[in-house]
């Protein structure tokens, strides 16, 4: 009756398996549905160690037996899991009763590879080993690992060929007798220092083998004879590359494009040479390189960012498009940061490629390449910024004309002024913080005519002390008065609205500080109206407290 | 683990052998509440505590000659030599195989154990008394010792030799595919590699005594298969992980592939080298490496074998070859296969020298080379590896009879086991094999070495006996 029980649980195992399997292959570890499928899946385990201490599955081409009871059957290639060990050599499984849950899920992860498709180097047996399981063992047929059948008992026959004649044994007993005794052993104690010593070799060993190999392989590019040739090692340096990177070692990388550029720059260095190396740092920007370091660096993996930006630095004009591909990929907001500050590295190089980003349909992508136009600061940048003013999304304008601020010159200015007219208060604001980046006189100019226009009374009190806000960055003299005599004019406008331009410009002079202005400004600190008198009042104090 | 951590770790087990070891032998002279046992088994609960904070547990257990901590081998200094022997004796006598320490133990946990353990001497059934000794005793359990019946060694030994022969005949087939131009299957590499490191670990001297013939014809393969099981046998010395022992075995197994290159008429040559010739040879780690990075897509093992098999000529001196323009450290696998590498092709018999170098001889060689050659740290390790009478060395006993050294014996180098193969009269005998380190009941030495001969010289072919 127990073995029967037994058996089920056994094949409520091979059942909680091929589950696992699918599950694994289709959901992320921290897939609820993943959680509960391994979950259940030790739970059979746990299940079966009530009858027996360890689970043996002896495994056939297409059967799974425990004990001698078949468990699993099936004739199909695909899904079919006894098979998926028995092609390997895998003949025996046996789970211990400690198995823990950890060994488990490392066991059911092998089972959910596919080896087939995968790119894998290893087989099962392999891959088991290297998990050196403490509660899973195995056992393997190693005759997969014959390559010919006969070759032991052939070799064995052959080596034993001449069997020792006694002449010969006698004639080395006799030899014996004429030959010195054994008087010292030398041995060499192992001391602590010894031990120490190859602890410190075992540390220097963990470093990656990449950079060693790409040295090597410079070496062979200059040895004295032809013996490789420079397409063949420039190929293999290449792959050296595309390994470092895979493996996020970013300083190999880095170390072979300085060897690279070197080389390309020495005079005594023959041009085939050179045009091969050329090829190394096109491939170290190409798209898959890029893509794997947009992977890298958006893993929220530690990246140093000095190696980062020599490595950058290092590469061709070719990277910018990769780079600005994956620009619109990564997910953080600090891998976003990296690759921008990267495209203000590059993005000199190859304008016209850089400004393709404008076209990107994402907007926060567009936003993105003005900042870095407005970072690299190339006045040739600016007939592309111009044609995204009218973007759709109001974050790329405001980009737009804050960048526009920080070129300058008199071609962006009258689209700034055209921007005041805009309908939205943002962008208007923007322009106006732009020409007051811009502090030229032309662009003072442009926000004088704003206030002393008529309609300017019509802009709400927030707007227009702005206007006042932005205009005192120039505390010129000119200035200075227009502000004194909107303080001090007598208006007709209504009540209000004629309060507030003089708040404004009580405001604008507090903000200058000339101490001329307090004579003015003291005037209107008792002012009736309670607008002028407390903006009166903080100008006059500013200037006095000399902030 | 690596690094300072391997170090700790192997530190600490060395300490905890130590102290087990005085403990026992003060318990023998005193009983266990004395001062003496009682300062002794505070400083080993200490050990044991610190060992468990770190790993959870400890499984201090005996395997063959060697004892392990949570399945690593504990690597000793000569200078605790006593101590190891000691225990060990003590634990084969008592069947005792395994002492688990599932949790911190205190003083009174260890002295019940060690009380169970003195008594149990005397019982004529001691593991199980032992374990009835200490069934009380929390945290502390004991598994009895696994013997490997003659059977079983019978079967292991059946076992390597057709890993060592799948090893020779993968290294011929894929020098044949490679110049073919097929494709190749590196998985099998790393299967066969894999036993090989398993073997290793278990068995060492089995598998160290299958490099040790050297009378097959095809050198160029049984060269790279030796090389091989001699590097990881050094690699395991030095404490290397499987892993890393699996890298070093493949790297060391392709460490020639670029020979392939070598047309067979230089290769083959029954005279001499010519400078010509010398000039082709020297090329072949180059050619080495461009054949190890067109075999697959890059990955570590192809990186270190590369490395391997550009450097494993160069010398730690850089007196080798190839020269290069900026001096790099030698990687460590590369010092490693360079030792594996010389000792092996000092010892075999090739086209143009037909008789092997005796591996004193080569050994003597290598002593020349220290420091400038070869790696000095390394070579202490070979040395203690290779042992002071290598595997297949022909030596006369104290009793005059000839035989083959079988095994060395890691413990004691001068007292390995060996294979009689003559009577005290230089009669050709049935062999059989006698263990040196073996006493008879005054204490004394059953049988000693007093003569090293070389093997070659009286045309004794090792295969009869080793195979």
């Amino acid at each position: 009756m127990e073995n029967s029980e037994e058996i089920k649980a056994a094949k409520e195992i091979i059942q909680a398996f091929l589950r696992a399997r699918k599950i694994l292959r289709l959901y992320p570890l921290n897939n609820p549905i993943f959680i509960r499928t391994l979950e259940d899946c030790f739970g059979r385990f746990q299940n079966y160690f009530h009858y027996s201490d360890d689970l043996s599955l002896k495994i056939r081409q297409n059967e799974i037996y425990c004990n001698s009871d078949l468990i699993y059957y099936n004739t199909e290639k695909e899904d079919n899991i006894a098979l998926f060990f028995f092609k390997d050599g895998l003949r025996e499984i046996s789970f211990k009763k400690d198995l823990s849950i950890d060994e488990m899920v490392e066991f059911l992860k092998i089972m959910s590879m596919d080896f087939d498709r995968e790119l894998i180097d290893d087989d099962v047996v392999t891959m088991l080993w290297e998990k050196d399981f403490q509660n899973i063992q195995y056992i393997v047929d190693e005759s997969y690992l014959e390559e010919d059948e006969d070759y032991e008992a052939r070799a064995i026959t052959e080596a034993k060929e001449h069997t020792s004649e006694q002449d010969d044994l006698l004639r080395a007993y006799e030899d014996a007798f004429n030959k010195e005794e054994i008087k010292e052993i030398s041995i060499f104690p192992l001391t602590d220092n010894d031990l120490l010593q190859l602890s410190t070799e075992f540390e220097k060993d963990l470093r990656d083998k990449s950079g060693k190999l790409a040295d090597i392989l410079f070496e062979m590019l200059f040895m004295p004879d032809s013996m490789v040739d420079y397409t063949e090692v420039s190929r293999f340096l290449t792959s050296t590359v595309e390994y470092a990177i895979k493996n996020g070692d970013l300083q190999t990388v880095t170390d072979v494009l300085t060897e690279v550029k070197r080389i390309s720059n020495d005079k005594n260095i023959a041009e085939e040479i050179k045009i091969r190396m050329k090829k190394i740092v096109s491939f170290a920007g190409s798209d898959p390189m890029i893509s794997m370091v947009g992977e890298l660096i958006d893993s929220g993996q530690n990246i140093d960012e000095r190696i980062f930006g020599d490595f950058v630095g290092l590469l061709d004009r070719n990277a910018i498009e990769p780079f600005m591909k994956i620009l619109g990929e990564i997910q953080s907001i600090h891998a976003r940061k990296i690759v921008i500050d990267a495209l203000i590295v590059l993005g000199p190089r190859d304008i016209v490629t850089l400004a393709r980003g404008l076209n990107d349909t994402r907007w926060f992508v567009v936003r993105n390449v003005i900042y870095i136009f407005r970072k690299i600061g190339d006045k040739r940048a600016l007939d592309y910024l111009l044609k995204t003013i009218k973007h759709g999304d109001i974050r790329v304008r405001k980009e737009v004309i804050r960048s526009l601020g920080e070129f300058g010159g008199d071609t962006v200015l009258k689209t700034l002024r055209e921007c005041l007219y805009g309908p939205e208060a943002q962008v208007r604001s923007a322009a106006l913080k732009a020409l007051g980046n811009i502090a030229s006189e032309a662009a003072k100019r442009i926000i004088i005519d704003e206030i002393l226009d008529k309609t300017f009374k019509d802009k709400n009190f927030d707007e227009k002390k702005e206007y006042f806000e932005v205009l005192s960055h120039w505390k010129d003299e000119d200035v200075f008065n227009l502000l004194v005599r909107i303080l001090k004019k007598r208006m007709c406008w209504g009540r209000t609205k004629k309060y507030e331009n003089k708040a404004c410009a009580a405001h604008g002079l507090g903000l200058i500080g000339n101490k001329e202005a307090l004579r003015v400004l003291n005037k209107y600190v008792t002012a009736r109206n309670k607008l002028l008198r407390g903006f009166a009042s903080a100008a006059a104090k500013r200037i006095e407290h000399g902030r | 683990m690596a690094g300072r951590e391997e170090y700790n770790f192997h530190k600490s087990a060395q300490d905890l052998i130590n102290q087990f070891s005085v403990v026992i032998r003060t318990a023998h002279i005193h009983d266990t509440n004395n001062i003496a046992v009682t300062l002794a088994v505070d400083k080993l609960v200490k050990i044991i505590n610190t060992q468990i904070r770190q790993e959870n547990n400890i499984n201090l257990t005996l395997k063959g000659e060697f004892f392990y901590s949570n399945d690593y081998r504990i690597r000793y200094s000569l200078e605790f030599l006593s101590n190891f022997d000691f225990l060990i004796g003590e634990f084969k006598k008592r069947e005792l195989g395994s002492v688990i320490f599932n949790r911190e133990v205190g003083p009174e946990d260890v002295k019940a154990f060690i009380q169970a353990f003195i008594v149990s001497a005397s019982s004529e059934t001691p593991y199980d008394s032992i374990r009835e000794g200490v069934s009380g005793v929390g945290g502390i359990s004991v598994d009895r010792l696994k013997k490997i019946v003659e059977e079983d060694f019978l079967d292991m030994r059946k076992m390597i030799k057709k890993t060592y022969f799948n090893a020779v005949s993968y290294s011929r087939g894929i020098i044949n595919k490679i110049k073919s131009g097929e494709k190749v299957n590196i998985k099998k590499a790393k299967r066969i590699i894999e036993s090989m490191v398993d073997h290793i670990l278990e068995e060492e001297q089995i598998l160290l005594g299958m490099t040790a013939i050297k009378n097959y014809d095809d050198y160029t393969y049984y060269h790279s298969v030796n090389v091989s099981i001699l590097s990881i046998a050094l690699g395991q010395r030095l404490g290397l992980s499987r892993k890393l022992l699996t890298e070093l075995g493949m790297a060391a197994l392709f460490h020639d592939i670029g020979k392939m290159e070598i047309p067979s008429e230089v290769l083959n040559k029954p005279t001499n080298f010519t400078d010509d010739d010398w000039a082709i040879i020297k090329k072949h780690p180059v050619w080495g490496v461009k054949a190890l990075l067109k075999l697959k897509k890059l990955d570590d093992i192809t990186i270190r074998a590369a490395v391997v098999a550009f450097e494993h000529h160069q010398h730690v001196d850089y007196s080798g070859y190839p020269r290069v323009r900026k001096r790099l450290e030698l990687d460590l696998f590369s010092r490693i296969v360079c030792f594996a590498d010389q000792y092996d092709a000092m010892t075999s018999a090739r086209v143009y020298s037909r008789i092997p170098m005796s591996p004193d001889k080569a050994l003597s060689i290598m002593m020349e080379r220290y420091g400038t050659q070869l790696d000095p740290l390394l070579f202490k390790f070979f040395i203690n590896m290779i042992g002071v009478f290598p595997i297949g060395t022909l030596v006369m006993l104290d009793s005059k009879e000839l035989g083959l050294v079988y095994e060395s014996n890691q413990l004691f180098l001068s007292r390995p086991r060996i294979l009689i193969i003559t009577d005290s009269k230089g009669k050709k005998v049935d062999s059989h094999v006698v263990d040196l380190a073996a006493k008879n009941a005054d204490g004394e030495y059953l049988y000693s070495i007093i003569k090293t001969m070389d093997p070659g010289k009286y045309k004794i072919n090792l295969a009869e006996y080793l195979l």
